[in-house]
């Protein structure tokens, strides 16, 4: 782990201190829930204890008496008041589908808000809630996406007929000849289990309406407050112009936060209807249980291969569990970027897959680190596992032997994908010298007759980062958008429509501003998450922010820069096109440029300002054919050792290593931290974690007892190798804000299997927790002796 | 998840916090509240009232009759932890506490409450009732003591009436001439709720031979299940000799009297019995 | 609501509560120090650590009038931004925060494990911090800054 310079030039690729750090380090930060105001109060809401029923009756007489109840709410109360449905506009095939921002007459999850109390503390209101009387005609649960295809299921959305919410296929013309022809064939099933994201900030948002402007502030803990600012306008009848989004300091999001939530509209609504400031703060129940889940997809796989261990052919029927489903582009979304990425960076020759999203009565599934590549990489890399085992052939001979070659590049994937990555090879040999892996083969070998159950685990990953919606959702989009002005003290104040929820953008971006414009590091301050500061922005997800927020700074500082140089230069100073500027001379040019016009140079426009809207510009269908989703892509190669405790299931992960080629680093020690931290979600999820629920749809996750995160012991230092390769994209940036979390799944479980094979054991989910592992160890008949046995 | 409405007392004499209790059918003890309080922001738990125990004067260590060492039921897990008169007193005690939570939990978690509260996979009910201590209890009718294997009676009940409150625990003196003890758990998340754990203390003669076994687990039932019985075959284990016939014979004693638990916890009590009686003939300078 | 006396950060304080506010919510919201953050409400994050006679406690499982008669300190009487505590300055150093919500906690918990064991090893340093949660970090350079603070505290 790199360790922070306390004084550097803070250029491009250097590690400054983060700008973030005294404010966050000394309580100083201002999360959602710190705004409190003289006028503020607080809401509950009322949330179905069924999984599936009809509301036969909602008596909110009583609570409404409650004293410290300002106001109690339902569905028809919000419609009165001018509210609209939140509506996906996806199009076909996605079913139509609206929500009401409460459920109306039926609901759908154990969770699903159905009412709402205004009061003078969280307490109060929940007082109130418990005298909210609720009628429910149960109807069937449907939990499970196999279950829910079922014939003789019940119906969530009758008028659809069925249960799948939206379907879709593609395939290469040979897939079926590819298939039947291969050499050797297997069938599979695999699953990424349901899990959370659980930031620990909970989500919340806060609303206060000005009677004098006609405007609603909402205070949002959102990734895209742009974005949100749209859908809240929508749905509270309101111009956008009427509405200002803030997101303050977020406390992680992870993409969990980058949903447009009904609670989001419903405080929205209810601050214009009381009149007053009111706070909506999601706890740990409603996080766990309402909010938003998420992977949840089965997948069943035939490959097809040779000899050599090249994948011929890959068809893949992704079953994807949304839950209740929209959420907007992000609750298909993940599916449909699974099924774009299953190929990854390998080059199989013919693929094919089928996607069919299901609706059940659990809690809606969208957004989370990674957003569907888990699972794509997850069923590639056992499939890249399944046939080296098959063939008695070393994994990482099988991951060369189907890895994109060197040439050419960009690499055009079968359904348009658009490669720009470097050389892969190379990165593999790095990651088996960095790695140790001749060394840690040797060490599993002797570790086995010591009796000793070490496994060795890869995962070489080419990942999509900086994606594009517009093809999909049919708006959103895919740009981004920063203001940078020089103040007439030659400081730079940077805006943008990116949204940091601890990966340190404010630093970061202010490190490519500061390079591009010439001047000190601490001359430039940047900041994000207010709609009355930047016109629209697209928030932060999808590894999206160096590539489009530092696109677009470069953009902005570009223009800014040029104005400078023209200005210097007609004043006879010394402005070099590029590089350093002495402070003086930015001083001098700003005041100028600001408060001397008669001195500026002819035609040249005074100030010292510009925006840009950037698009990166490689995604859309692409001139081959097919359509290439990311702007860019990131590699990482990564290889995990573990030991495992066949008595208890204990996994220790002994060693962790990543190549990565992120592109041109900005901040080395924020993108190991980044890696480090996703890598640390994938522990657990492969070892730790999971979003249960009983056959009849109650969630069995209420606490962090029962949902159980890493801890420190948990998780291992992963040490990362960089080996930049620029990408495409202006400033040759990619993203790797998800890399970790794609990766270490697919590594971890490898390993496991790695470790237990004499045993026979196979895994087939990214489920592989301590009372898995015993399960699979007893059906194999291994028993410990106790006279030898100790905890890892 | 804020608590319902509830009222809040603080007495400032055993008399009167029993008299607050014994005045209302639902008021409850307020000790450390590290059990409880998560119970009440869940509204789970709904007491009318609390009676705050934390100014008795319950923080007490101090020598009973025979060598035994009363330890106040208001003692807070982290003075366990950190005094060295638990340590030479009750070892067992000292090894299981520092596994109770973390130190921000012990700082205000008490024995006591730990005892009350009878969560079935704690481990200070266990180790008091492996010890065969004595708790005292402390109600309108006066004072009477509980065996402490005889205190829960299953899932987060106890023997103790509801205006009854826990004044001190006796923990009966080390036996010895030497003496070893070990406290063994496992969870999927060290520090988290046990799966499963097992406590072993052993008595030893000058020579090293073990003359006495005092166990319990947790994990099997919803109360501590005394395992000192079932273990009898390491008495008479001599130092030096080799442990692996006697250790396999600990799990299957174990496992045995674990019968009709879940299948995991009655295999891990089994290797956890095995490991603990090792560790604890170590502690005790035993080579095993 | 009862009244409830105690010492915060220093002053002394007198507040009417409601018995079943928890002293997170007072430090909060009625002393507008919310520097210490809730992230479960059950005592499992940590997030909410604050200091009660010096020793850390888990504010959101303390009832603000069982704290009363005694002294709290919180985060923010910990460094500022401008001086930060030692603590403060290795976790900015070796990267212990992203998001910054379990940092506070975190802090008062480093100080707390320093002051028993002035130079923990990496084992001890991640035991120490098993009751807190973090997201973000992935740990990495809160155990690193912790073994750094214990080797530059080596005579």
């Amino acid at each position: 782990m790199t360790t922070v310079e306390a004084r550097s030039a803070g250029a491009v690729g250097t590690s400054p201190r983060r700008r973030e750090d005294p404010r966050l380090l000394t309580g100083r930060g201002h999360y959602l829930a710190d705004h409190d105001t003289a006028d503020l109060c607080h809401i509950a809401i009322l949330r179905s204890t069924a999984a599936h029923a009809r509301l036969a009756s909602l008596e909110v007489a009583e609570a409404a008496r409650l004293p410290g109840v300002l106001a109690v709410v339902t569905a028809g109360d919000l419609v009165a008041a001018g509210a609209r449905p939140l509506d996906h506009l996806l199009g076909p095939p996605a079913k139509p589908l609206r929500w009401g921002v409460l459920a109306d007459e039926r609901v759908r999850f154990v969770g699903e808000p159905i009412a709402a109390v205004v009061a003078t503390s969280r307490a109060v209101a929940e007082d109130a809630l418990e005298l909210i009387e609720v009628d429910y005609d149960d109807l069937p649960p449907v939990v499970g996406a196999e279950a829910a295809l079922q014939p003789g299921a019940a119906l969530l959305y009758p008028e659809w007929g069925t249960n799948e919410f939206f379907h879709l296929e593609d395939a290469t013309p040979g897939l079926d000849a590819a298939l039947a022809a291969a050499p050797h064939r297997f069938t599979e099933r695999f699953e990424s289990h349901r899990v959370v994201g659980l930031p620990l900030e909970g989500q919340g948002a806060q609303g206060s309406w000005d009677p004098g402007t006609g405007r609603l502030t909402l205070l949002s803990s959102s990734q895209q407050p742009h974005q949100l600012r749209t859908v809240v306008a929508e749905v509270c009848g309101l111009p956008e112009t009427a509405v200002r989004v803030i997101s303050p300091d977020i406390g992680g999001g992870f993409g969990n936060k980058q949903h447009f939530s009904r609670e989001e509209c419903l405080v929205g609504l209810l601050a214009r209807m009381t009149g007053r400031t009111v706070r909506w703060s999601q706890d740990r129940t409603e996080s766990l249980t309402a909010s938003v889940h998420s992977r949840a997809q089965v997948h069943h796989v035939e490959a097809g291969y040779d000899d050599d261990g090249r994948v011929l052919a890959l068809r893949v029927r992704v079953l994807s569990d949304l839950g209740n489903p929209v959420l907007y582009f992000s609750g298909i979304g993940p599916a449909l970027v699974t099924v774009s990425t299953l190929s990854g960076g390998y080059a199989i020759p013919e693929i094919g897959w089928k996607l069919s999203c299901v609706a059940t009565s659990t809690c809606p599934v969208g957004a989370y680190r990674g957003f569907g590549q888990p699972e794509a990489h997850f069923t590639t890399e056992r499939v890249m596992d399944l046939v080296a085992s098959s063939l008695r052939l070393d994994p990482l001979v099988v991951r060369r032997r189907n890895l994109l070659p060197d040439r050419p590049r960009p690499w055009r994937g079968r359904f348009g994908q658009r490669l720009d990555v470097g050389s892969l090879g190379p990165q593999v040999d790095e990651l088996e010298r960095v790695g140790s892996y001749a060394e840690w083969r040797a060490r599993q070998a002797s570790a086995r007759a010591d009796g000793r159950w070490v496994g060795l685990g890869v995962s070489t990953l080419v990942q999509g980062t900086a994606p594009n919606q517009h093809s999909t959702a049919g708006r959103f989009g895919s740009i981004e958008m920063a203001s940078i002005s020089v103040l007439p003290d030659g400081r730079a104040e940077v805006r943008v429509g990116t949204k940091s929820q601890g990966q340190a953008h404010e630093t970061s971006l202010a490190q490519i501003a500061a390079d591009a414009l010439g001047l000190p590091l601490e001359w430039v301050t940047v900041a994000d998450g207010d709609t009355d500061a930047l016109p629209y922005g697209q928030g932060t997800w999808g590894s999206r922010t160096m590539v489009m927020a530092g696109g677009a700074v470069l953009k902005a500082a570009g223009r800014v820069r040029a104005q400078m140089a023209a200005i210097g230069s007609s004043l006879g100073l010394d402005v070099p096109a590029l590089g350093p500027l002495s402070p003086e001379v930015a001083r001098e040019i700003a005041r100028v440029a600001w408060w001397e016009q008669d001195r500026l140079p002819p035609g040249a426009d005074p100030g010292l300002s510009a925006v840009a809207v950037h698009d990166a510009g490689f995604t859309g269908d692409q001139p081959g054919g097919g359509h290439n989703h990311d702007d860019t892509y990131t590699t990482a190669m990564t290889l995990v050792a573990v030991e495992v405790d066949p008595a208890t299931g204990q996994v220790r992960i002994l060693d962790a290593c990543c190549v990565l080629d992120c592109g041109v680093v900005v901040n080395p020690t924020v993108v190991a931290g980044q890696l480090q931290g996703g890598f640390a979600q994938g522990v657990g999820v492969a070892l730790l974690e999971e979003v249960r629920y009983s056959p009849e749809g109650q969630p069995l996750c209420s606490t962090l007892l029962d949902y159980t995160i890493p801890t420190a012991g948990d998780v291992p230092v992963v040490r990362v190798a960089l080996r930049p390769t620029p990408s495409d994209v202006l400033g040759g940036f990619r993203g790797m804000g998800e890399t970790g979390i794609i990766a270490a799944p697919a590594a971890i479980v490898g390993a496991v299997e790695d470790a237990l094979s004499p045993l026979g054991v196979r895994l087939r989910s990214t489920r592989a927790h301590a009372a898995d592992l015993r399960a699979l160890v007893r059906a194999a008949g291994w028993v410990p002796d106790p006279a030898t046995w100790s905890p890892l | 998840m804020k608590p319902p409405p509830l009222d809040y007392l603080r007495p400032a004499t055993v008399d009167e916090a029993i008299a607050a209790l014994a005045a209302d059918e639902d008021a409850k003890v307020l000790a450390g509240g590290q059990s409880l309080v998560p119970l009440l922001a869940l509204r789970l738990a709904r007491p009318s009232r609390l009676v705050d125990i934390c100014d008795l004067g319950l923080e007490g260590v101090g020598e009973g009759k025979e060598g035994s060492i009363r330890v106040g039921a208001g003692v807070r897990q982290r003075h366990l932890e950190l005094d060295p008169a638990i340590r030479t007193a009750v070892p067992l005690l000292a090894d299981a506490v520092g596994q109770v939570g973390y130190p921000s939990t012990r700082n205000r978690g008490t024995l006591g409450g730990s005892l009350a509260h009878a969560d079935p996979v704690a481990e200070l009910p266990v180790v008091a009732a492996a010890l065969g201590a004595v708790a005292v209890a402390a109600g309108p009718s006066g004072t009477r003591e509980i065996p402490c294997a005889e205190l829960s009676t299953g899932w987060f009940s106890t023997v103790l009436d509801p205006a009854e409150l826990l004044t001190e625990v006796r923990f009966p003196a080390v036996a010895g001439p030497r003496h070893g003890a070990a406290w063994r758990e496992w969870a999927p998340r060290a520090h988290d709720f046990a799966t499963a754990g097992v406590g072993v203390a052993l008595d030893l003669d000058a020579s090293g031979t073990c003359t006495a076994v005092h166990a319990a687990a947790c994990g099997i039932g919803g109360s501590p299940l005394v395992l000192s019985d079932a273990l009898g075959s390491v008495i008479g284990f001599a130092a030096g000799a080799d442990p692996t016939a006697l250790l396999r014979s600990v799990a299957t004693a174990a496992r045995e009297a674990a019968a009709g638990g879940e299948e995991d916890q009655v295999e891990l009590v089994g290797l956890l019995a095995a490991r603990a009686v090792a560790d604890a003939l170590a502690s005790a300078g035993v080579a095993a | 609501m009862t009244a409830v006396s105690l010492e915060v950060n220093g002053a002394a304080v007198d507040l009417d509560v409601d018995p079943r506010e928890t002293l997170l919510d007072v430090v909060r919201h009625r002393l507008g120090l919310t520097g210490t953050h809730g992230g479960c409400e059950q005592g499992a994050c940590g997030a909410c650590t604050v200091l009660l006679d010096g020793d850390p406690v888990r504010s959101c499982l303390l009832l603000a009038v069982a704290a009363g008669g005694h002294r709290v300190t919180t985060i923010e009487a910990v460094g500022d931004p401008g001086h930060l505590h030692p603590v403060q300055e290795a976790l900015s150093r070796y990267h212990g925060l992203q998001c910054g919500y379990c940092t506070p906690g975190m802090v008062l918990t480093v100080i707390d494990l320093l002051a028993h064991n002035p130079h923990p090893d990496e084992g001890q340093a991640r035991e120490a911090l098993a009751g807190n949660l973090c997201r973000c970090t992935g740990y990495a350079g809160l155990v690193e800054a912790i073994v750094a603070l214990g080797a530059a505290g080596r005579p």
